[in-house]
């Protein structure tokens, strides 16, 4: 957990494409989850935002 | 980023002897190759996406050209993102992404896992089992209808045979509570091989000698089972569950000819209901912006897809 | 036979191959049954229960290439006796062949898109993976992703802007329009799978060329490609085989004259109401050629559902 948020701090591919990863499924889980409309209609963002991360720290150094 | 041999070679080439070589240089033959395939995708892919954007951004109708376009900002966005029925067409998607990435991957490991013994003709029998996957989604779809026909139909008899239900007595397609399993099942048929494949192809990537020390160690078969097999194997199940994710939360050819989305919108899948708002209400504009979540959506899974490639890649 | 501990037992073996072979069995069943079906009459096909053994009979592929009308008594008589095996067939149950059916002009519509975008996709394909495995190219990873990507998306979501693009330019409904679109679809698979047997290929032959005083063009084409004709082969039916099977872009995109025969097979009727065998031969015709390029490329299966990621 420690070497995660080292990686955040020092931009290492690994940790941010990972969190980037997780706000992808987040957006995708809000998107077609059955339990609550209000994620629905923020989901779209959400998943936005990872995907928009994913490509920027796609190339970060690793 | 590790140069190709070839880059090396080029690279310690000294330069009298790399003029030798008449005609293209790498550089310009590199360009004259790829260019070709980058400006089709560019035209086809990627121009039509930006246009999709700006559409995305208006009230444009294909049926109606003479109409005003007016540039509305984000009111499709919002009105999508708030549209209960489009909520309710994601869990119906939701439902079948789940349930067939379930099945498959049991399924699949299961047959991968037991392919994996060896025994006599497995080859032959794994070629059998792969044929419903390459063939065309439409036309199969298209004949499990008639599978699913009460009476006559050969799953309803099968079904009857097994429980001794009366085989007129329910509609894979027609029923309400059944339809939605009916898709699941057909899915699930066509594409357990394809899970199937990928295990076996992370099974037989794992080395007889890990399992050799492990017995040396006397861990029981159980536990090999859960410290060896299952997290090998586990890269390339989570590159068949995202890859058949992707595809099936993009489905759209095998269920249209199956239900077309009925009975009633029970299994609407976000591609079949995007389908209508685009092609059969000709809500251009509003169908734009629905296309660009699911684009935003798709494009998402994919990097992880392809960061899954390149951990399996690297094996 | 040494012993080992990775070799399974065989009471294991016959377990696992009693369950697979089963299994096998289930799933192929679906398959037999479209092709049995597409042998039997119209009343064999909806029998109750549903008939094992049957008369065979080739009234569904006769039905899948003609339209037929059904006559009166003196009509009948006035057209005079039948003339020739498929007329004498329809005959018996009172009907006349007035024409032949869409169904060849559709099947040869799939012959043509097919062939033809995976002529260009090999093409372009083989080109672009060359350089991706050779040459230093700018951007190379990103690139790469780019072109899976375009794989990836919804092709209804694609279909939208494509629909108003062919419109302004003519090409909805016409081959050249589709030829195009399916090799845009599948140059991603040409280009990610080529790029995995080209790299296969060790470099040590073009440096030979090369020293031979080959130019890089030459080593290309006359060292490289032939190395690759087993890779290039299996991509082309990989190809062919998506663009064949291709139904979204098709229905939406093509309504006559391009119209392929994945779109076209569901719509086949009968006089009265869905004529299932002639369904059922249409579908024979149509992936049966594909079954026959699944087993010869069993091998290399693998390689192009993943696009060439794993190898085996």
């Amino acid at each position: 957990m420690t070497s995660f948020f080292d990686g955040l701090l020092h931009f290492r591919r690994g940790a941010w494409e990972m969190l980037a990863s997780v706000l992808i499924a987040a957006g995708v889980f809000m998107l077609m989850q059955p339990f609550a409309l209000v994620l629905y209609s923020w989901s779209f963002l959400v998943t936005l935002l990872g995907t928009v991360m994913f490509i920027i720290v796609s190339h970060f150094p690793e | 980023m590790l140069h190709s041999p070839v880059e090396r070679v080029a690279e310690a080439t000294p330069h009298a002897i790399a003029k030798r070589f008449r005609g293209l240089s790498d550089r310009s033959l590199a360009w004259l190759f790829v260019a070709p395939s980058i400006v089709l995708l560019l035209a086809v892919n990627i121009f039509p996406l930006i246009w999709t954007i700006r559409l995305s951004f208006t009230n444009f109708r294909v049926n109606r050209p003479n109409a005003e376009v007016e540039f509305v900002g984000l009111k499709n966005y919002i009105s999508i993102l708030s549209d209960k029925d489009i909520w309710l067409t994601m869990q119906a998607t939701a439902h079948f992404l789940i349930w067939t990435l379930v099945l498959q991957v049991l399924i699949g490991f299961s047959l991968a896992y037991l392919i994996n013994k060896k025994f006599r003709g497995n080859d032959l029998w794994t070629t059998i089992i792969v044929l419903p996957m390459m063939l065309s989604p439409a036309v199969v779809g298209n004949f499990w209808t008639f599978l699913y026909q009460p009476q006559i139909g050969l799953f309803n008899y099968a079904v009857g045979f097994l429980t001794g239900a009366d085989p007129s007595s329910f509609s894979m397609i027609g029923d309400v509570s059944l339809a939605p399993w009916a898709i699941v099942i057909v899915d699930t048929w066509m594409w357990t091989p394809f899970v199937m494949l990928i295990c076996l192809a992370g099974l037989r990537s794992i080395p007889d000698s890990i399992y050799e020390a492990a017995e040396c160690d006397r861990a029981s078969k159980w536990r090999q089972f859960w410290t060896i097999t299952i997290p090998l194997v586990l890269p390339f199940l989570m590159l068949a569950v995202l890859f058949r994710g992707i595809e099936n939360f993009k489905m759209f050819d095998l269920v249209v000819q199956l239900t077309g989305g009925g009975p009633g919108s029970i299994t609407e899948l976000t591609s079949i209901n995007l389908k209508r708002e685009a092609f059969e209400k000709w809500r251009t504009g509003y169908a734009s912006a629905y296309a660009v979540i699911l684009f935003v959506t798709v494009f998402g899974l994919a990097s992880i897809y392809v960061k899954a490639l390149n951990k399996v890649k690297q094996r | 036979m040494s012993y080992s501990v990775t070799e399974p037992s065989r009471r294991q073996k016959w377990f696992a191959g009693v369950l697979v072979v089963l299994y096998a069995l289930i799933t192929i069943l679906p398959l037999v049954w479209i092709i049995a079906t597409s042998f039997k009459t119209p009343s064999d096909a909806i029998a109750y229960p549903p008939k094992t053994f049957f008369t065979p009979t080739v009234e569904g592929y006769v039905n899948v290439f003609t339209t037929r009308t059904r006559l009166t008594e003196e009509q009948l008589q006035a057209v005079g006796e039948p003339q020739t095996w498929y007329d004498r067939l329809v005959r018996k149950d009172g009907l006349v062949i007035s024409g032949p059916s869409r169904f060849a002009e559709r099947f040869t519509n799939s012959v043509i898109i097919g062939f033809g975008s995976t002529i260009l996709c090999i093409v372009l394909g083989t080109a672009a993976a060359y350089a991706f495995s050779r040459f230093k190219v700018p951007l190379k990873d990103d690139l790469m992703f780019f072109i899976l990507s375009t794989r990836m998306m919804p092709p209804i979501a694609v279909a939208i802007p494509i629909f108003l693009m062919f419109r302004s330019l003519g090409l909805s409904d016409t081959h050249a329009g589709m030829i195009l679109l399916y090799t845009a679809v599948n140059l991603s698979l040409s280009v990610w799978l080529l790029k995995g047997f080209i790299d296969e290929i060790p470099i040590e032959y073009e440096e030979a060329a090369l020293i031979d005083g080959y130019t890089r063009f030459q080593a290309f084409y006359k060292v490289v490609l032939p190395q690759a004709a087993t890779g290039i082969a299996s991509t082309a039916i990989f190809c062919l085989i998506f663009a064949w099977n291709e139904y979204a872009f098709a229905v939406l995109l093509t309504s006559g004259n391009a119209q392929t025969a994945p779109p076209f097979i569901p719509t086949i009727i009968g006089v009265s109401g869905q004529d299932w065998p002639a369904v059922a031969a249409g579908a024979t015709l149509f992936l049966v050629p594909v079954m026959v390029f699944t087993i010869l490329l069993r091998k290399h299966l693998l390689r192009g559902i993943t696009f060439g990621a794993v190898r085996k």
